[in-house]
């Protein structure tokens, strides 16, 4: 136990991100609309705190860098994700049923 | 922390309490169709069509109003089924999806001039579709909640989202308007379809092989209807391989492989 907690205080910090209010997503209700933007397609480079739905092909947002293990979810299509490492070590969604 | 601050800090009970009501609903529909007449905005310009695009477009359209009544007739026979209140209360909004879908669909055809719209599909629908149809019914009238799932959410409206969204890119300016909107709202209908056979299969593993047979019956029927459209709407061979995509993503996340 001791050791994970060293583990975990060793990492470093999250980054933090401002989202914008609107980023034109339009399917989910105005509160959580900064949460999620379009896709534009495979030459859409992700930012740290961004990654794919792959159900729907929304990009979902989170206000802090994204890692390994964190829960995401998916408004556009109701899906309940966990952020994983993918074969090429970018950040995935899988769905958590 | 406030939801809007962090909407991903919800635990996942609040999360399909939010996700599952009419108030949801309300509030994302608000966000595409407030400013929409019969599912585009009353002053988009109507293209000129040539007559032999047009009478493929009405072709295809006929046919989306097929599946667009048996999803009507599916989802609102599948409240009575649905095992809990959540599930209750999205088919509920589903319905009212799929009729509007229905209707913003047999509007464009009036639009597109066809005089007796309902005489029109009878004429032009695919008996591969009138038959996954039938079949749909069947499951639903034998109040067979995981298949009429299936079959429903999973098969047919994750092959409607695929073709809709390459129909876009072929459509005229209104059309695609139509098209976009109902888009939006199927993204809702797939997802509530793969989580809810995703955690059924979780605590019924055994489910899979009915799911098989039930892909291996209606696959067929759904792919050549939507193959056909491509056809109709003339999307180059090229790119009909991404028709399928989304659907088969689905299946292969839920294990159901034939």
């Amino acid at each position: 136990m001791s050791g994970q907690v060293a583990k975990l205080s060793s990492e470093p910090p999250r980054r933090k991100y401002e989202l914008l209010d609107d980023t034109g997503f339009d399917e989910v209700p105005k509160k959580y609309r900064k949460f999620y933007r379009r896709w534009g397609g495979p030459g859409d480079v992700l930012a740290p705190n961004e990654v794919l739905c792959p159900v729907c092909k929304i990009v979902i947002r989170s206000n802090r860098e994204l890692r390994a293990g964190d829960r995401v979810y998916c408004m556009a299509c109701m899906a309940r994700l966990r952020v994983v490492e993918g074969q090429d070590g970018a950040l995935v969604a899988d769905v958590e049923y | 922390m406030s939801e809007s601050a962090e909407v991903h800090a919800l635990d996942p009970e609040a999360f399909e309490e939010r996700v599952h009501s009419f108030q949801f609903w309300f509030e994302a529909v608000q966000g595409y169709l407030t400013d929409r007449e019969y599912g585009h905005r009353p002053d988009a310009q109507d293209a000129e069509l040539p007559e032999s695009d047009r009478d493929r477009l009405v072709t295809v359209l006929c046919n989306y109003c097929i599946g667009e009544t048996a999803a009507l007739d599916g989802a609102s026979g599948l409240v009575a089924v649905a095992p809990n209140r959540l599930t209750k209360i999205f088919l509920s909004t589903q319905v009212v999806d799929e009729g509007r879908h229905l209707e913003v669909l047999r509007h464009r055809l009036v639009e597109l001039g066809v005089e007796r719209p309902e005489e029109e599909i009878e004429r032009r629908a695919s008996p591969r579709l009138r038959d996954f149809r039938q079949r749909l019914e069947a499951l639903v009238a034998e109040r067979d909640w995981d298949a009429a799932i299936f079959a429903q959410n999973v098969i047919l409206e994750a092959m409607e989202f695929s073709t809709f969204h390459m129909h876009t890119q072929y459509a005229d300016p209104v059309t695609r308007e139509v098209l976009v909107g109902i888009i939006k709202d199927e993204r809702r209908h797939i997802g509530f379809g793969e989580t809810e056979l995703g955690r059924r299969l979780k605590h019924h593993p055994t489910l899979r092989d009915r799911l098989r047979r039930v892909r291996s019956e209606l696959d067929p029927l759904v792919l050549a209807t939507f193959e056909d459209a491509m056809e109709e709407i003339q999307v180059p061979r090229g790119e009909r391989a991404e028709l399928g995509r989304s659907y088969l993503g689905a299946v292969e996340r839920l294990g159901v492989r034939t």
